[in-house]
């Protein structure tokens, strides 16, 4: 069995390393400080590189270090996956896009057409990461007064238009959300692959709404214990519908030489911890943030009080934004528990590390030929290997 | 100096007159397979062929492309984005009617346009689409109620967008609120990297008195296509609208072209795409319209009836008049596009506007 491995792309701007406080001097996240690069400051003047520019080089290093494919997420302070997309589709060969989008703010049918014509532009390399949208001010501030389990109500909706449309035959619905009549793909869009769906959410109503849609059930790294009990609630309601479906892993991975380097890299970020920062992002109603916040303990007295079970550390979010767990050892350790998720039923990751750059080229040479289950790693079939004569 | 810019074939492309016969861009159906188009993954696709033509645009001189709404071809944003990350000259204008998402989204995706163009985004807002195609959205949104939802999803996008840089702030909006009969926004308004860029210059058309009064209240361009009458009159009832909302809207004229070194040539062309359709030859000619314009564009698959025929000089000529009159944005079409679009940058564009189209000091020769 092989497992699909994907890249993050930071869409927020990046570090040069986790060993500097939270300043994003790739892009212009931060306006333009000392050492800012795309853009970068060349005879006094700002050049003509933007983010984009960057993010096209972590998406090329990624494909050229054997991930899959991308995962493009999205924030209401981000670049948007879908511009970011398809400005790059024709920069690649082989990587997926994995594009991070709220079904509330595209009509289905809209997203039906972007995504086929992104099919075309790619050759088929789109997937999708749907997320039903975190709660709080951000949802307001996109126009988005839909309450927590109606968000997945809608999405469960959309998805269903969005297949409804895909084949090309005329398609009516007439729902809580949507309506259409004899909505279609026209005959040069339709006939594109569906893109496979990634689907996240930690509430009752996400896993009830992922076990009609997902295709893989898409989780944040937690304690190994808990992810496989949170699989196993997804995988009965999903059987109860017929379905069967695969589950995936969102993981930071610090990974070096020898665990000890691994954990001195967390020890010099751990000098600019920002707790208020990440409790910041925890806010608004989102039911996987709430369960991180249980793991975390009240006292914190140095960052290995955070390593809730080996190399599984949960201070992510305390040295930089997005999910508090993560992976921290030595090459071979990450690769083991890599191994270990693989039998507790995770058939796809989605890998991150900053700065993204590097770190994929780093996870990418040293990580994945040692876990050598990724799709593009593992070794071919005794078959394949025929000289044909 | 003028703006030409060149409308897109997102439906494919080809010499034939018929758009189903056009075997570029895979948009041709079976079994026509051509060297352009090789559906395979990895091999060439229908977005080189549109990748190739933006090059054209972009090389030829053109000061940008229109991408646009098109329920029948390729969606226009990914068009779009595309065409921006593959120029550095050329203005995007994407194409879309409102109904497509939420009007804070549409901002989100074109902040992320402009930061990446460096602020060459357009927005060309469909308002007044096919009856059919709404109806198959689910748009129950008719009449001038479209032009209502419309000036609605102007305010909440230039709402919410910040031309001046504001600071990061988490999640927090700058205090934009909206609650409307179609859009509500709380503590909405872009911060940080979404902000300090230009809202994309904003494209209108329709000759309705609600397309005309949403063009002089919120429109930048709005673009006229030909009549058999002429745009005058239709450009001084938007000025007088414009002008009395405190505004001015620059005008433009969409113009499907055949322009060739002589007369004969062009009319030559005409007469041969016109028997590939099947129709009368007689039935072309009687579409001619005497100076220089010609009502058949319709058969040949374009969405304006009436366009420009004839030698270069004569249709730079006709340019020239639409110039003169006020029209400072001219939006062309051709197919084959790749080579129009070479006639175009070569032999109209400088005779049309000399101004800005030939070098101010003396050419430097070998």
């Amino acid at each position: 069995m092989t497992i699909d491995v994907y890249w993050r792309i930071g869409m927020e701007g990046d570090h040069a390393s986790l060993r500097t406080p939270r300043r994003y001097n790739r892009g212009h996240a931060n306006g333009y400080g000392p050492g800012n690069i795309a853009p970068a400051v060349r005879h006094g003047e700002l050049d003509d590189y933007g983010y984009i520019d960057h993010m096209a080089a972590v998406a090329r290093a990624s494909e050229s270090a054997g991930f899959l494919g991308g995962l493009l997420p999205s924030f209401p302070v981000t670049d948007d996956p879908w511009a970011v997309s398809a400005a790059l589709a024709r920069e690649t060969t082989t990587y997926r896009f994995m594009v991070a989008f709220q079904p509330g703010f595209l009509h289905p049918v809209q997203a039906a057409r972007m995504s086929a014509s992104l099919q075309r532009a790619t050759g088929g390399r789109l997937v999708y990461n749907i997320i039903s949208g975190g709660g709080g001010p951000a949802q307001l501030w996109w126009g988005d007064k839909v309450a927590h389990d109606d968000r997945y109500a809608r999405t469960s909706e959309f998805l269903d238009v969005l297949r409804g449309v895909w084949d090309g035959e005329p398609y009516d619905h007439d729902g809580r959300f949507f309506r259409t009549a004899g909505a279609a793909l026209p005959p040069g869009l339709a006939g594109q692959p569906f893109p496979e769906v990634y689907f996240s959410g930690s509430s009752g109503a996400a896993v009830q709404a992922a076990g009609r849609h997902a295709d893989y059930y898409l989780s944040w790294l937690e304690p190994f214990a808990d992810l496989r009990a949170k699989f196993e609630g997804v995988r009965a309601h999903a059987e109860k519908l017929g379905r069967v479906p695969k589950f995936a892993v969102r993981i930071d991975i610090v990974a070096r030489n020898t665990e000890e380097a691994a954990w001195a890299e967390i020890e010099r970020g751990w000098a600019f911890v920002d707790r208020a920062a990440a409790d910041r992002a925890a806010q608004g109603d989102s039911v996987g943030a709430a369960r991180i916040a249980g793991w975390v303990p009240e006292t914190i007295t140095g960052y290995r009080d955070l390593e809730v079970q080996p190399n599984v550390w949960c201070g992510f979010s305390l040295i930089r934004g997005g999910p508090a767990f993560g992976l921290v050892g030595s090459y071979e350790q990450v690769a083991e528990r890599l191994d270990q998720l693989v039998e507790l039923g995770v058939d796809a990751f989605i890998l991150a590390g900053n700065p993204h750059l590097e770190e994929a080229y780093r996870v990418g040479e040293e990580v994945l030929p040692r876990f050598g289950r990724s799709r593009l790693t593992a070794p071919a079939p005794a078959a394949s290997l025929t000289v044909v004569r | 100096m003028t703006e030409f810019l060149w409308r897109l074939p997102t439906r494919g492309d080809g010499r034939r007159a018929l758009p189903e016969l056009r075997n570029r861009g895979g948009f041709a159906g079976p079994p026509p397979s051509t060297p352009a188009t090789d559906v395979r993954p990895g091999r060439y696709g229908p977005f080189d062929d549109l990748a190739q033509i933006v090059h054209a645009a972009e090389l030829a001189g053109l000061d940008g492309v229109l991408a646009p709404y098109d329920p029948l071809g390729e969606e226009s944003w990914i068009v779009a984005a595309g065409a921006l990350r593959a120029t550095r000259y050329a203005t995007v204008v994407v194409e879309f009617q409102p109904a497509f998402g939420t009007p804070v989204y549409a901002a989100k995706m074109s902040a992320t346009l402009q930061r990446l163009s460096r602020g060459r985004l357009a927005w060309r807002i469909a308002v007044d689409t096919d009856a059919a195609d709404a109806t198959a959205r689910g748009d129950g949104v008719t009449g001038d109620e479209r032009y209502a939802r419309a000036a609605e999803f102007l305010t909440v996008a230039r709402g919410a967008w910040n031309e001046n840089t504001v600071p990061g702030a988490g999640f927090a909006g700058t205090g934009f609120e909206f609650d409307g009969a179609y859009y509500d926004v709380i503590d909405g308004g872009f911060r940080g990297i979404l902000s300090g860029l230009p809202f994309p210059a904003v494209h209108l058309s329709g000759t309705s008195a609600a397309a005309l009064e949403l063009s002089a209240r919120h429109g930048d361009v709005h673009v006229f296509a030909e009549t058999p009458d002429g745009p005058a009159t239709a450009i001084a009832d938007l000025r007088a609208r414009a002008a009395a909302a405190g505004r001015r809207v620059r005008i433009g004229v969409e113009i499907p072209v055949i322009a060739r070194e002589s007369e004969d040539e062009a009319w030559a062309r005409v007469r041969r795409q016109w028997a590939e359709t099947g129709r009368a030859a007689d039935e072309a000619t009687a579409l001619n319209l005497g100076d220089g314009r010609w009502a058949g564009f319709g058969a040949f698959g374009y969405p304006q009836p009436i366009g420009l025929v004839g030698s270069y000089e004569q249709v730079a000529r006709q340019l020239s008049t639409y110039i003169a009159v006020g029209v400072d944005t001219v939006v062309l079409a051709g197919h084959p596009h790749i080579e129009e679009l070479h006639r175009a940058g070569e032999h109209l564009l400088h005779l049309a506007d000399p101004a800005g189209r030939t070098l101010a000091a003396q050419e430097v020769t070998a």
